[in-house]
Protein backbone atom coordinates (compact mmCIF):
# COMPACT_ATOMS: atom_id res chain seq x y z
CA UNK A 1 0.00 0.00 0.00
CA UNK A 2 3.22 2.40 0.69
CA UNK A 3 4.93 1.68 -2.23
CA UNK A 4 1.56 2.50 -4.14
CA UNK A 5 1.11 5.45 -2.53
CA UNK A 6 4.37 6.87 -2.99
CA UNK A 7 4.15 5.63 -6.90
CA UNK A 8 0.90 7.93 -7.34
CA UNK A 9 3.46 10.78 -6.35
CA UNK A 10 4.89 10.09 -9.83
CA UNK A 11 2.32 12.28 -12.01
CA UNK A 12 2.65 12.76 -15.28
CA UNK A 13 4.69 15.59 -15.13
CA UNK A 14 7.43 13.78 -13.92
CA UNK A 15 6.86 11.05 -16.38
CA UNK A 16 7.49 13.76 -19.05
CA UNK A 17 10.63 15.38 -17.25
CA UNK A 18 12.52 12.45 -15.76
CA UNK A 19 13.50 10.67 -18.72
CA UNK A 20 15.15 14.06 -20.13
CA UNK A 21 16.92 14.61 -16.83
CA UNK A 22 17.95 10.91 -16.77
CA UNK A 23 19.39 11.37 -20.10
CA UNK A 24 21.24 14.43 -19.70
CA UNK A 25 22.79 12.84 -16.60
CA UNK A 26 23.55 9.88 -17.95
CA UNK A 27 25.06 11.59 -21.48
CA UNK A 28 27.84 13.78 -18.46
CA UNK A 29 28.76 10.05 -16.72
CA UNK A 30 28.69 8.62 -20.29
CA UNK A 31 31.19 11.07 -21.16
CA UNK A 32 33.60 10.79 -18.25
CA UNK A 33 33.79 6.56 -18.85
CA UNK A 34 34.88 7.05 -22.52
CA UNK A 35 37.64 9.46 -21.23
CA UNK A 36 38.27 7.16 -18.33
CA UNK A 37 38.37 3.88 -20.32
CA UNK A 38 40.16 5.69 -23.48
CA UNK A 39 43.24 7.09 -21.53
CA UNK A 40 43.72 3.45 -20.13
CA UNK A 41 46.05 1.86 -22.22
CA UNK A 42 48.08 5.14 -21.90
CA UNK A 43 48.41 5.25 -18.53
CA UNK A 44 49.04 1.16 -18.24
CA UNK A 45 52.01 1.91 -21.04
CA UNK A 46 53.16 4.91 -19.53
CA UNK A 47 51.98 5.34 -16.11
CA UNK A 48 51.87 9.19 -14.48
CA UNK A 49 55.10 9.90 -17.55
CA UNK A 50 52.06 11.12 -19.41
CA UNK A 51 51.28 13.91 -17.72
CA UNK A 52 54.68 14.72 -16.30
CA UNK A 53 57.61 14.24 -19.31
CA UNK A 54 57.79 16.41 -21.98
CA UNK A 55 58.20 13.86 -25.10
CA UNK A 56 56.46 13.89 -28.39
CA UNK A 57 57.81 10.86 -30.59
CA UNK A 58 55.42 9.61 -32.76
CA UNK A 59 57.30 6.91 -34.66
CA UNK A 60 55.72 4.10 -37.20
CA UNK A 61 57.05 1.66 -34.93
CA UNK A 62 55.18 1.13 -31.89
CA UNK A 63 57.86 0.25 -29.56
CA UNK A 64 59.48 3.56 -30.06
CA UNK A 65 56.32 5.96 -29.76
CA UNK A 66 56.36 7.84 -26.61
CA UNK A 67 54.17 10.76 -25.51
CA UNK A 68 54.16 12.99 -22.51
CA UNK A 69 51.70 15.90 -22.39
CA UNK A 70 53.68 18.00 -20.05
CA UNK A 71 54.63 21.05 -22.57
CA UNK A 72 51.01 20.81 -23.38
CA UNK A 73 49.58 21.15 -19.47
CA UNK A 74 52.23 24.33 -19.00
CA UNK A 75 51.22 26.31 -21.86
CA UNK A 76 47.92 25.92 -20.77
CA UNK A 77 48.27 27.08 -17.49
CA UNK A 78 50.95 29.64 -18.79
CA UNK A 79 48.56 31.33 -21.32
CA UNK A 80 45.21 30.78 -18.81
CA UNK A 81 46.97 32.86 -16.07
CA UNK A 82 48.57 35.70 -18.97
CA UNK A 83 44.61 36.11 -19.82
CA UNK A 84 43.90 36.37 -16.13
CA UNK A 85 46.23 39.14 -15.91
CA UNK A 86 44.83 41.11 -18.97
CA UNK A 87 40.92 40.27 -18.25
CA UNK A 88 41.07 40.84 -14.44
CA UNK A 89 41.58 44.99 -15.02
CA UNK A 90 39.55 45.58 -17.51
CA UNK A 91 36.73 43.46 -16.11
CA UNK A 92 36.92 45.41 -12.64
CA UNK A 93 37.30 48.37 -14.22
CA UNK A 94 34.32 48.07 -16.55
CA UNK A 95 32.01 46.76 -14.07
CA UNK A 96 32.79 49.73 -11.75
CA UNK A 97 32.61 52.11 -14.74
CA UNK A 98 28.89 50.53 -15.94
CA UNK A 99 26.98 50.37 -12.32
CA UNK A 100 28.26 53.92 -10.80
CA UNK A 101 29.64 56.13 -13.62
CA UNK A 102 28.45 55.44 -16.87
CA UNK A 103 25.16 57.56 -18.07
CA UNK A 104 21.89 55.23 -18.60
CA UNK A 105 22.67 55.29 -22.50
CA UNK A 106 26.40 54.36 -22.35
CA UNK A 107 25.33 51.77 -19.88
CA UNK A 108 23.07 49.78 -22.16
CA UNK A 109 25.88 50.15 -25.35
CA UNK A 110 28.31 48.80 -23.01
CA UNK A 111 26.19 46.29 -21.73
CA UNK A 112 24.90 45.01 -25.16
CA UNK A 113 28.72 45.17 -26.21
CA UNK A 114 30.01 43.02 -23.84
CA UNK A 115 27.20 40.33 -24.35
CA UNK A 116 27.97 40.01 -28.30
CA UNK A 117 32.06 39.65 -27.05
CA UNK A 118 30.88 36.74 -25.28
CA UNK A 119 28.81 35.51 -28.05
CA UNK A 120 30.65 36.25 -30.68
CA UNK A 121 32.02 33.11 -32.81
CA UNK A 122 35.30 32.14 -31.34
CA UNK A 123 36.75 31.54 -34.74
CA UNK A 124 36.24 35.01 -35.66
CA UNK A 125 38.98 35.80 -32.49
CA UNK A 126 40.77 33.48 -34.05
CA UNK A 127 41.00 34.84 -37.63
CA UNK A 128 41.53 38.22 -36.49
CA UNK A 129 44.29 37.02 -33.70
CA UNK A 130 46.30 35.22 -36.05
CA UNK A 131 46.19 38.07 -38.67
CA UNK A 132 46.33 41.24 -36.61
CA UNK A 133 46.90 40.62 -33.31
CA UNK A 134 49.96 38.16 -33.27
CA UNK A 135 51.90 40.73 -36.04
CA UNK A 136 50.64 43.78 -34.00
CA UNK A 137 52.04 42.19 -30.78
CA UNK A 138 55.48 41.23 -32.15
CA UNK A 139 56.00 44.55 -33.35
CA UNK A 140 54.53 46.91 -30.68
CA UNK A 141 55.18 44.64 -27.70
CA UNK A 142 57.71 41.91 -27.94
CA UNK A 143 60.40 43.58 -30.28
CA UNK A 144 60.46 46.71 -27.68
CA UNK A 145 60.71 44.33 -24.78
CA UNK A 146 63.35 42.04 -25.96
CA UNK A 147 65.17 45.45 -27.25
CA UNK A 148 65.28 47.25 -23.99
CA UNK A 149 64.39 44.31 -21.61
CA UNK A 150 66.75 41.42 -22.96
CA UNK A 151 68.97 41.44 -19.51
CA UNK A 152 65.92 39.75 -17.95
CA UNK A 153 66.13 36.17 -18.51
CA UNK A 154 62.87 35.11 -19.72
CA UNK A 155 63.12 37.65 -22.46
CA UNK A 156 66.63 37.17 -23.66
CA UNK A 157 65.62 34.94 -26.71
CA UNK A 158 64.61 37.05 -29.88
CA UNK A 159 60.61 36.50 -30.64
CA UNK A 160 60.52 34.45 -34.37
CA UNK A 161 57.00 34.59 -35.36
CA UNK A 162 55.08 36.10 -33.30
CA UNK A 163 52.71 33.07 -32.58
CA UNK A 164 53.67 31.97 -28.50
CA UNK A 165 52.06 31.76 -24.99
CA UNK A 166 51.88 35.92 -24.78
CA UNK A 167 49.55 36.17 -28.25
CA UNK A 168 47.46 33.39 -26.98
CA UNK A 169 46.82 34.62 -23.57
CA UNK A 170 46.49 38.36 -24.66
CA UNK A 171 44.00 36.73 -27.12
CA UNK A 172 41.92 34.60 -24.06
CA UNK A 173 41.89 37.59 -21.96
CA UNK A 174 40.11 39.55 -24.36
CA UNK A 175 37.96 36.39 -24.86
CA UNK A 176 36.96 35.52 -21.41
CA UNK A 177 36.39 39.31 -20.59
CA UNK A 178 32.80 39.19 -20.87
CA UNK A 179 32.49 36.57 -18.70
CA UNK A 180 34.63 37.72 -15.77
CA UNK A 181 32.75 41.05 -16.05
CA UNK A 182 29.62 39.82 -16.02
CA UNK A 183 30.31 37.69 -12.59
CA UNK A 184 31.57 41.09 -10.86
CA UNK A 185 28.90 43.24 -12.71
CA UNK A 186 26.27 41.49 -11.35
CA UNK A 187 27.50 41.13 -7.59
CA UNK A 188 28.71 45.21 -7.37
CA UNK A 189 25.28 46.06 -8.49
CA UNK A 190 23.79 43.82 -6.03
CA UNK A 191 25.73 46.24 -3.70
CA UNK A 192 22.54 48.49 -1.68
CA UNK A 193 22.59 51.84 -2.91
CA UNK A 194 22.60 52.78 1.15
CA UNK A 195 26.14 51.67 0.91
CA UNK A 196 26.86 54.23 -1.05
CA UNK A 197 25.47 56.93 0.31
CA UNK A 198 26.88 56.07 3.44
CA UNK A 199 30.38 56.10 1.89
CA UNK A 200 29.75 59.73 0.66
CA UNK A 201 28.26 60.91 3.22
CA UNK A 202 31.15 60.56 5.30
CA UNK A 203 33.11 63.57 2.74
CA UNK A 204 34.86 60.21 1.06
CA UNK A 205 36.12 60.64 -2.82
CA UNK A 206 34.70 58.02 -5.43
CA UNK A 207 37.83 56.40 -5.14
CA UNK A 208 37.81 56.08 -1.58
CA UNK A 209 34.01 55.14 -1.69
CA UNK A 210 34.62 52.72 -4.75
CA UNK A 211 38.04 50.94 -2.97
CA UNK A 212 35.30 49.93 0.26
CA UNK A 213 32.35 48.92 -2.43
CA UNK A 214 35.29 46.77 -4.51
CA UNK A 215 36.29 44.68 -0.99
CA UNK A 216 32.51 44.18 -0.86
CA UNK A 217 32.76 41.81 -3.40
CA UNK A 218 35.64 39.92 -3.15
CA UNK A 219 34.69 36.73 -3.23
CA UNK A 220 32.39 37.59 -6.30
CA UNK A 221 35.86 38.24 -8.01
CA UNK A 222 37.47 35.28 -7.02
CA UNK A 223 34.27 33.83 -8.56
CA UNK A 224 34.41 35.25 -11.86
CA UNK A 225 38.68 34.88 -11.63
CA UNK A 226 38.23 31.21 -11.11
CA UNK A 227 35.40 30.56 -14.15
CA UNK A 228 37.36 32.83 -16.31
CA UNK A 229 40.46 30.37 -15.70
CA UNK A 230 37.75 27.73 -16.84
CA UNK A 231 36.76 29.08 -20.30
CA UNK A 232 40.46 30.18 -20.93
CA UNK A 233 41.84 26.53 -20.82
CA UNK A 234 38.97 25.10 -22.75
CA UNK A 235 39.24 27.25 -25.80
CA UNK A 236 40.51 25.34 -28.76
CA UNK A 237 40.16 27.22 -32.59
CA UNK A 238 41.19 30.43 -31.34
CA UNK A 239 44.09 29.33 -29.24
CA UNK A 240 45.57 26.75 -31.65
CA UNK A 241 45.49 29.54 -34.29
CA UNK A 242 48.20 31.55 -32.19
CA UNK A 243 50.37 29.92 -29.76
CA UNK A 244 52.39 28.62 -32.07
CA UNK A 245 51.64 24.27 -31.85
CA UNK A 246 55.35 23.14 -30.33
CA UNK A 247 56.04 21.41 -27.49
CA UNK A 248 57.96 23.63 -25.29
CA UNK A 249 58.23 24.22 -21.50
CA UNK A 250 59.84 27.35 -21.59
CA UNK A 251 59.15 30.55 -19.16
CA UNK A 252 59.99 32.93 -21.82
CA UNK A 253 56.49 34.04 -22.95
CA UNK A 254 57.28 35.27 -26.37
CA UNK A 255 58.44 31.61 -27.52
CA UNK A 256 55.53 29.41 -29.15
CA UNK A 257 53.68 26.40 -27.20
CA UNK A 258 51.26 24.14 -27.11
CA UNK A 259 47.56 23.83 -24.57
CA UNK A 260 46.03 20.88 -24.24
CA UNK A 261 43.10 21.92 -26.44
CA UNK A 262 45.05 22.78 -29.29
CA UNK A 263 46.99 19.33 -28.75
CA UNK A 264 43.88 17.60 -29.28
CA UNK A 265 42.62 19.32 -32.21
CA UNK A 266 46.32 19.65 -34.23
CA UNK A 267 46.93 16.04 -33.43
CA UNK A 268 43.80 13.97 -33.17
CA UNK A 269 43.30 14.02 -37.05
CA UNK A 270 45.87 12.06 -37.66
CA UNK A 271 46.74 9.87 -34.01
CA UNK A 272 45.19 6.86 -36.13
CA UNK A 273 48.06 5.94 -37.78
CA UNK A 274 50.23 5.59 -34.52
CA UNK A 275 49.48 2.59 -32.43
CA UNK A 276 49.84 4.60 -28.92
CA UNK A 277 48.78 8.48 -29.53
CA UNK A 278 45.21 8.04 -29.39
CA UNK A 279 45.54 7.17 -25.97
CA UNK A 280 47.31 9.55 -24.95
CA UNK A 281 45.12 12.32 -26.36
CA UNK A 282 42.38 11.07 -24.46
CA UNK A 283 44.51 10.76 -21.27
CA UNK A 284 45.07 14.60 -22.24
CA UNK A 285 40.85 15.37 -22.84
CA UNK A 286 40.63 13.41 -19.05
CA UNK A 287 43.16 16.34 -17.58
CA UNK A 288 41.15 18.71 -19.31
CA UNK A 289 37.83 16.99 -18.31
CA UNK A 290 38.39 16.95 -14.08
CA UNK A 291 40.51 20.05 -14.14
CA UNK A 292 37.24 22.09 -15.86
CA UNK A 293 35.09 20.16 -13.51
CA UNK A 294 36.65 21.29 -10.44
CA UNK A 295 37.76 24.42 -11.21
CA UNK A 296 33.79 25.14 -12.25
CA UNK A 297 32.84 23.80 -9.02
CA UNK A 298 34.95 26.00 -7.15
CA UNK A 299 34.05 29.20 -8.63
CA UNK A 300 30.26 28.31 -8.50
CA UNK A 301 31.21 27.31 -4.38
CA UNK A 302 32.43 30.26 -3.95
CA UNK A 303 30.05 32.72 -5.40
CA UNK A 304 27.07 30.87 -3.94
CA UNK A 305 28.88 31.04 -0.52
CA UNK A 306 29.12 34.57 -0.71
CA UNK A 307 25.76 35.21 -1.92
CA UNK A 308 24.35 33.09 0.94
CA UNK A 309 26.12 34.80 3.33
CA UNK A 310 25.53 38.64 2.46
CA UNK A 311 22.10 39.51 3.25
CA UNK A 312 20.74 42.15 1.00
CA UNK B 1 45.95 71.37 1.36
CA UNK B 2 48.99 68.79 0.58
CA UNK B 3 46.32 66.17 1.85
CA UNK B 4 43.59 67.46 0.31
CA UNK B 5 45.25 67.87 -3.96
CA UNK B 6 46.61 64.03 -3.07
CA UNK B 7 43.40 63.31 -2.66
CA UNK B 8 41.96 65.13 -6.01
CA UNK B 9 44.82 63.48 -7.80
CA UNK B 10 44.22 60.19 -6.71
CA UNK B 11 40.51 60.88 -7.62
CA UNK B 12 40.83 62.19 -10.82
CA UNK B 13 43.05 59.32 -12.15
CA UNK B 14 40.99 56.74 -10.64
CA UNK B 15 38.42 57.93 -13.04
CA UNK B 16 40.64 58.04 -15.72
CA UNK B 17 41.98 55.16 -15.19
CA UNK B 18 38.24 53.63 -15.11
CA UNK B 19 37.68 54.91 -17.74
CA UNK B 20 40.22 53.95 -20.27
CA UNK B 21 40.16 50.25 -19.12
CA UNK B 22 36.64 50.45 -19.72
CA UNK B 23 37.19 51.35 -23.56
CA UNK B 24 40.09 49.18 -23.62
CA UNK B 25 37.77 46.23 -22.80
CA UNK B 26 35.08 47.10 -25.90
CA UNK B 27 37.52 48.17 -28.38
CA UNK B 28 38.76 45.04 -29.22
CA UNK B 29 35.14 43.62 -30.35
CA UNK B 30 35.18 47.29 -32.77
CA UNK B 31 38.56 46.51 -34.01
CA UNK B 32 37.76 42.87 -34.81
CA UNK B 33 34.55 44.06 -36.79
CA UNK B 34 36.20 46.85 -38.93
CA UNK B 35 38.91 44.32 -39.68
CA UNK B 36 36.54 42.05 -40.93
CA UNK B 37 34.81 43.94 -43.26
CA UNK B 38 37.73 45.66 -44.28
CA UNK B 39 39.56 42.71 -45.32
CA UNK B 40 36.02 40.77 -46.05
CA UNK B 41 34.95 43.25 -48.32
CA UNK B 42 36.82 43.12 -51.21
CA UNK B 43 36.73 39.26 -51.45
CA UNK B 44 32.76 39.05 -51.50
CA UNK B 45 32.42 42.26 -54.16
CA UNK B 46 35.04 40.98 -56.26
CA UNK B 47 33.28 37.49 -56.58
CA UNK B 48 29.95 38.73 -56.04
CA UNK B 49 27.09 36.83 -55.65
CA UNK B 50 28.55 33.12 -56.59
CA UNK B 51 30.08 33.75 -53.31
CA UNK B 52 27.26 32.64 -51.67
CA UNK B 53 26.36 29.96 -53.69
CA UNK B 54 29.09 28.86 -55.87
CA UNK B 55 31.33 25.72 -54.53
CA UNK B 56 34.86 26.86 -53.22
CA UNK B 57 36.44 25.76 -56.85
CA UNK B 58 33.69 28.32 -58.10
CA UNK B 59 34.94 30.41 -54.86
CA UNK B 60 31.85 30.53 -53.11
CA UNK B 61 31.21 28.64 -49.59
CA UNK B 62 27.68 27.82 -50.59
CA UNK B 63 27.87 24.43 -48.83
CA UNK B 64 29.29 26.09 -45.70
CA UNK B 65 26.63 27.56 -45.45
CA UNK B 66 24.23 25.04 -45.83
CA UNK B 67 26.12 22.98 -44.24
CA UNK B 68 25.62 25.60 -40.91
CA UNK B 69 21.95 26.03 -41.36
CA UNK B 70 21.71 21.92 -41.86
CA UNK B 71 23.88 21.46 -38.38
CA UNK B 72 22.21 24.58 -36.33
CA UNK B 73 18.83 22.70 -37.59
CA UNK B 74 19.21 19.53 -36.56
CA UNK B 75 21.21 20.21 -33.23
CA UNK B 76 17.96 22.26 -32.24
CA UNK B 77 15.73 19.46 -33.32
CA UNK B 78 17.78 16.80 -30.67
CA UNK B 79 18.55 19.19 -28.55
CA UNK B 80 15.60 21.27 -27.92
CA UNK B 81 13.12 18.86 -26.55
CA UNK B 82 15.30 17.60 -24.11
CA UNK B 83 16.45 20.70 -23.28
CA UNK B 84 13.27 22.49 -22.53
CA UNK B 85 12.09 19.03 -20.21
CA UNK B 86 15.62 19.47 -17.97
CA UNK B 87 14.69 23.49 -17.68
CA UNK B 88 11.06 22.48 -16.41
CA UNK B 89 11.75 20.09 -13.97
CA UNK B 90 14.81 22.34 -12.97
CA UNK B 91 12.15 25.20 -12.43
CA UNK B 92 9.35 22.94 -10.58
CA UNK B 93 12.07 21.21 -8.23
CA UNK B 94 14.36 24.09 -7.57
CA UNK B 95 15.10 22.72 -3.86
CA UNK B 96 14.62 18.83 -4.52
CA UNK B 97 18.37 17.07 -4.19
CA UNK B 98 18.20 16.19 -8.03
CA UNK B 99 16.64 19.23 -8.95
CA UNK B 100 19.93 20.85 -7.05
CA UNK B 101 21.72 18.54 -9.19
CA UNK B 102 20.21 19.51 -12.32
CA UNK B 103 21.22 23.17 -12.03
CA UNK B 104 24.55 22.46 -10.70
CA UNK B 105 24.99 19.74 -13.76
CA UNK B 106 23.53 22.73 -16.35
CA UNK B 107 26.08 25.14 -14.56
CA UNK B 108 29.06 22.78 -15.26
CA UNK B 109 28.54 21.83 -19.05
CA UNK B 110 27.95 25.54 -19.58
CA UNK B 111 31.48 26.20 -18.66
CA UNK B 112 32.88 22.47 -20.42
CA UNK B 113 35.71 22.77 -23.25
CA UNK B 114 33.63 22.10 -26.16
CA UNK B 115 36.55 19.80 -27.61
CA UNK B 116 35.82 17.15 -25.08
CA UNK B 117 32.11 17.15 -26.29
CA UNK B 118 33.65 16.57 -30.06
CA UNK B 119 35.96 14.08 -29.09
CA UNK B 120 33.55 12.27 -26.96
CA UNK B 121 31.05 12.40 -30.29
CA UNK B 122 33.91 11.08 -32.64
CA UNK B 123 34.17 7.58 -30.56
CA UNK B 124 30.63 7.41 -30.03
CA UNK B 125 29.36 7.92 -32.97
CA UNK B 126 31.70 8.50 -36.08
CA UNK B 127 34.19 5.36 -35.20
CA UNK B 128 31.05 3.27 -35.12
CA UNK B 129 29.80 4.63 -38.27
CA UNK B 130 32.84 4.63 -40.14
CA UNK B 131 33.00 8.32 -41.23
CA UNK B 132 32.47 11.89 -40.29
CA UNK B 133 28.43 12.55 -40.98
CA UNK B 134 26.30 15.39 -40.66
CA UNK B 135 24.44 14.18 -37.83
CA UNK B 136 27.34 13.35 -36.02
CA UNK B 137 28.07 16.90 -36.01
CA UNK B 138 24.89 18.00 -35.12
CA UNK B 139 24.50 15.71 -31.70
CA UNK B 140 27.80 17.19 -30.96
CA UNK B 141 26.59 20.89 -31.11
CA UNK B 142 23.18 19.87 -29.25
CA UNK B 143 25.19 18.90 -26.32
CA UNK B 144 26.29 21.85 -26.30
CA UNK B 145 23.39 23.64 -27.00
CA UNK B 146 20.83 21.49 -24.16
CA UNK B 147 22.42 23.63 -20.77
CA UNK B 148 22.00 26.85 -22.17
CA UNK B 149 18.11 26.32 -23.38
CA UNK B 150 17.51 24.52 -20.33
CA UNK B 151 19.06 27.63 -17.81
CA UNK B 152 17.23 30.33 -20.34
CA UNK B 153 14.01 28.06 -19.99
CA UNK B 154 14.14 27.97 -16.27
CA UNK B 155 14.80 31.19 -15.73
CA UNK B 156 12.11 32.56 -18.07
CA UNK B 157 9.81 30.64 -16.46
CA UNK B 158 11.07 31.30 -12.61
CA UNK B 159 10.09 34.99 -13.58
CA UNK B 160 6.33 34.42 -13.69
CA UNK B 161 4.56 35.35 -10.44
CA UNK B 162 3.80 32.44 -8.18
CA UNK B 163 -0.17 33.33 -7.89
CA UNK B 164 -0.93 32.07 -11.65
CA UNK B 165 0.27 28.40 -10.43
CA UNK B 166 -1.59 29.23 -6.90
CA UNK B 167 -4.54 30.32 -9.02
CA UNK B 168 -4.46 27.16 -11.46
CA UNK B 169 -4.05 24.94 -8.88
CA UNK B 170 -6.86 25.98 -6.98
CA UNK B 171 -9.30 25.40 -9.59
CA UNK B 172 -7.90 21.88 -9.62
CA UNK B 173 -5.28 21.68 -13.09
CA UNK B 174 -3.22 18.89 -12.45
CA UNK B 175 0.63 19.84 -12.38
CA UNK B 176 1.58 19.12 -15.86
CA UNK B 177 -1.11 21.05 -17.15
CA UNK B 178 -0.33 23.70 -15.10
CA UNK B 179 3.43 24.29 -16.36
CA UNK B 180 3.13 23.26 -19.95
CA UNK B 181 -0.28 24.95 -20.80
CA UNK B 182 -0.09 27.36 -18.57
CA UNK B 183 2.90 28.97 -17.32
CA UNK B 184 4.80 27.91 -20.18
CA UNK B 185 3.01 30.23 -22.35
CA UNK B 186 2.87 33.12 -20.69
CA UNK B 187 7.00 32.68 -20.51
CA UNK B 188 6.52 32.32 -24.52
CA UNK B 189 8.69 35.19 -25.13
CA UNK B 190 11.30 34.56 -22.72
CA UNK B 191 11.46 31.07 -23.54
CA UNK B 192 12.03 31.69 -27.49
CA UNK B 193 14.35 34.24 -27.49
CA UNK B 194 16.68 32.16 -25.47
CA UNK B 195 16.44 29.20 -27.69
CA UNK B 196 17.20 31.45 -30.61
CA UNK B 197 20.01 33.23 -28.54
CA UNK B 198 21.39 29.58 -27.97
CA UNK B 199 21.10 28.56 -31.37
CA UNK B 200 22.94 31.72 -32.56
CA UNK B 201 25.61 30.52 -30.42
CA UNK B 202 26.07 27.58 -31.28
CA UNK B 203 26.06 27.96 -35.06
CA UNK B 204 29.39 29.66 -34.42
CA UNK B 205 31.35 26.70 -33.04
CA UNK B 206 34.15 25.33 -34.14
CA UNK B 207 35.73 22.87 -31.95
CA UNK B 208 32.95 20.37 -31.34
CA UNK B 209 32.82 20.10 -35.14
CA UNK B 210 36.52 19.36 -35.92
CA UNK B 211 36.57 15.36 -35.74
CA UNK B 212 32.50 14.92 -36.27
CA UNK B 213 31.30 16.70 -39.24
CA UNK B 214 34.77 16.63 -41.38
CA UNK B 215 33.90 19.43 -43.93
CA UNK B 216 32.53 18.88 -47.40
CA UNK B 217 33.03 22.46 -49.33
CA UNK B 218 33.11 20.95 -53.37
CA UNK B 219 30.09 19.54 -53.77
CA UNK B 220 25.95 20.08 -51.62
CA UNK B 221 25.53 17.79 -48.98
CA UNK B 222 22.85 15.67 -49.75
CA UNK B 223 22.83 12.81 -47.12
CA UNK B 224 22.77 13.30 -42.98
CA UNK B 225 25.24 10.18 -43.08
CA UNK B 226 28.11 11.50 -45.13
CA UNK B 227 30.22 14.52 -43.97
CA UNK B 228 28.99 18.20 -44.38
CA UNK B 229 30.76 21.61 -44.03
CA UNK B 230 30.45 24.16 -41.57
CA UNK B 231 31.48 28.07 -42.00
CA UNK B 232 33.97 28.43 -38.85
CA UNK B 233 34.96 24.88 -39.94
CA UNK B 234 35.80 26.21 -43.36
CA UNK B 235 37.76 29.67 -41.65
CA UNK B 236 39.34 27.30 -39.51
CA UNK B 237 40.63 25.12 -42.41
CA UNK B 238 41.78 28.26 -44.60
CA UNK B 239 43.70 30.20 -41.93
CA UNK B 240 46.06 27.49 -41.65
CA UNK B 241 46.77 27.39 -45.59
CA UNK B 242 49.68 28.77 -46.35
CA UNK B 243 48.28 30.79 -49.37
CA UNK B 244 47.38 34.45 -49.52
CA UNK B 245 44.14 33.72 -51.82
CA UNK B 246 42.88 30.91 -49.02
CA UNK B 247 43.32 33.70 -46.65
CA UNK B 248 41.02 35.83 -48.95
CA UNK B 249 38.54 33.72 -48.63
CA UNK B 250 38.97 32.67 -45.09
CA UNK B 251 37.90 36.84 -44.47
CA UNK B 252 35.17 36.64 -46.92
CA UNK B 253 34.14 33.69 -44.80
CA UNK B 254 34.49 35.40 -41.55
CA UNK B 255 32.47 38.51 -42.88
CA UNK B 256 29.52 36.28 -43.69
CA UNK B 257 29.38 34.54 -40.38
CA UNK B 258 29.88 38.32 -38.38
CA UNK B 259 27.00 39.52 -40.40
CA UNK B 260 24.72 36.47 -39.66
CA UNK B 261 25.91 36.20 -36.15
CA UNK B 262 25.15 40.30 -35.89
CA UNK B 263 22.05 39.89 -37.55
CA UNK B 264 20.51 37.27 -35.43
CA UNK B 265 22.04 38.35 -31.76
CA UNK B 266 21.47 41.82 -31.60
CA UNK B 267 17.61 42.31 -32.24
CA UNK B 268 17.37 38.85 -29.94
CA UNK B 269 19.55 41.04 -27.23
CA UNK B 270 17.44 44.35 -27.48
CA UNK B 271 14.68 42.26 -27.16
CA UNK B 272 15.33 40.87 -23.37
CA UNK B 273 17.40 42.65 -20.56
CA UNK B 274 19.49 39.83 -19.66
CA UNK B 275 21.72 37.07 -20.95
CA UNK B 276 22.90 34.01 -19.59
CA UNK B 277 26.72 33.11 -21.15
Amino acid sequence: MRTLKKFAKFDRFDFLTYPAVLFVFLLFTWMLVVYVTNSIPAFQREGWNVYFTNVWNASECPDKEYYGILAAIWGSLYTSIIALLVALPLSISYSIFVVDYAPKRLRGILEITSDIMAGLPTIIYGIWGAFFLVPFLKEWVMMPVYDYLSFIPIFSQKPVSGFSFFSAGVLLGIMITPFVSAVVREAYATIPHTYREAAYSLGLTRYEATKILVGYVKPAMISGTILGFGRAIGETVAVSLVVGNAFNVSADPFSPGYTISSLIATQYGNSFIYTHMTSVLYAAGLFLFLVGLVITLLGMYVLRRWKKNVSI
Amino acid sequence: MYQFDMRRIKEYSFLGVICILSFLMIFPLFHIIFTVFADGIGTLVSTGPVFITGTLDEGGIGPAILGTIILAFFASLIGIPIAFAVGVYAYEYPHSVIGKATTALLEITQEFPTILVGLFVTQILVLPMGTYSAIAGAFALAIILMPYVAVYTKEAMSQIPFTFREAAFSIGVPKVKTVFLIIAPIAKRGILTGLLISVAKVAGETAPLLFTAGGLYQTYPDSLTQPVGAIPLLIYTLVQSPSPADHAMAWGASLVLLLIFLAAFIPLRLSIKEVRL
